[in-house]
């Protein structure tokens, strides 16, 4: 019987040496108390962050222009949710991919948003005893689509110089049919915290599904500008960052590295990219004990001597 | 109200943070300070000896 020749990369040789006794409870013990001491003096010291919820409500009083610009966006279609594609809706050219790999088609409209529809619309059509605001929704809806956009551009070119008194929102144009009272409305709703509510889906008990508020807000100018007052954009490596002073995700620096180079920060599918990339780094860390060369990197690197040493002087 | 104000962290940080840039980098400073105290408890744990080291050595 041949004897297999000794692979230092894979092969352990025999321990033929005295063994020592080891009492992995008292120090894992120990580790944990440490932990939860330094967990409580930290909690005391610094607190966590306790950021205040974004609504619908705060940015409209916040900023009621960046609102009614974004409602407008909503009803045209320019805004982010209205021209996404899937999952949201059905936007020709849109969707990431990897190479011919077409993900967001596959998964398809999982989450019909009609922007129009979802945003502005419907949440109108909910207001009790509002006789002006019914007309002029029914005006918008049985008006045909030429002119729906052109009321829609008449608003949208008044609307670079909006402005809000006495609380109303003000467009100066006589070319916009219904708008001017759909998106003053709105804002006004929205300013009450009546579109909140309206835009939680509810299907059951209770409205956990915040989908529309979200995707309303994030199309938003106001939501864009406080996450990068925070540093928490994409392009700020906003990953890894936290509200306030507090420290972040420090270990999720590969994962938002790639979104600092290109062909990652400048290719629309670059989620996808990074997806990828990071998978294939995932694979490489997973089966390390399988690729020569690198799985002798730590032998030959010897570290494990530094923290082994006693027992290496030992027996010299 | 007292009684909940009792429970606030004695130094939040609440405030913006500061960030660090270098060419593509950017990190913020609480970030670099737990990456730092990180590297130093990895290299700490290299080089300190281990507990009860000499009274194994008695032993023998």
């Amino acid at each position: 019987m041949s004897k297999k020749a000794f692979r230092p990369d894979v092969d352990a040789p025999k321990w033929k040496g005295g063994y020592s006794p080891y009492d992995i409870i008292k120090e894992g013990t120990i580790a944990l108390v440490v932990i939860l001491v330094l967990t409580v003096i930290f909690a005391v010291v610094f607190g966590s962050p306790d950021e205040k919820a974004i609504t619908v409500r705060t940015w409209s009083n916040a900023d009621p222009i960046d609102f009614a610009t974004t409602a407008l966006s909503e009803l045209n279609g320019t805004s982010t949710s209205a021209a996404y594609g899937a999952p949201y809706n059905n936007v020709p050219g849109t969707g990431q991919a990897m190479g011919p790999l077409k993900l967001e088609q596959w998964v398809g409209v999982r989450i019909p948003i009609n922007a129009a529809q979802d945003f502005v619309i419907s949440p109108l059509k909910s207001l009790p005893d509002q006789p002006i605001l019914d007309q002029n929704l029914k005006t918008w809806s049985t008006a045909s689509t030429t002119t729906q956009n052109s009321w829609l551009s008449s608003y949208g070119k008044a609307a670079t110089k909006m402005k809000v008194a006495k609380g109303q929102i003000v467009v100066n144009t006589t070319s916009a049919g219904p708008l001017p009272i759909m998106i003053n409305d709105l804002t006004q709703m929205a300013r009450s915290g009546a579109l909140d509510q309206a835009l939680v889906t509810g299907h059951g008990f209770y409205t956990t599904d915040y989908t529309k508020p979200l995707l309303f807000l994030a199309d938003s100018g106001y939501l864009a500008n406080l996450a990068s007052n925070q540093h928490l954009t994409g392009d700020q490596w906003g990953m890894m960052n936290e509200t306030g002073s507090y420290p972040g995700q420090a270990w999720l620096w590969l994962y938002t590295f790639w979104y600092q180079i290109a062909p990652f920060n400048t290719s629309a599918s670059g989620d996808a990219l990074v997806f990828a990339t990071m998978g294939v780094l995932s694979l490489v860390l997973l089966f390390v004990p399988f690729i020569p060369g690198l799985r002798s990197i730590p032998r030959k690197l010897k570290i494990y001597r530094l923290i082994w040493r006693e027992h290496y002087q030992d027996n010299k | 109200m007292a009684f909940l104000l009792s429970f606030a962290a004695l130094i939040p940080l609440d405030n913006l943070g500061h960030y660090i840039q270098w060419h593509i980098i950017e990190i913020s400073v609480a970030n670099l300070i737990v990456m730092i105290l990180m590297v130093v408890t990895f290299i700490v744990a290299l080089v300190a000896p281990f507990p009860g080291r000499s009274r194994r050595k008695e032993n023998r």
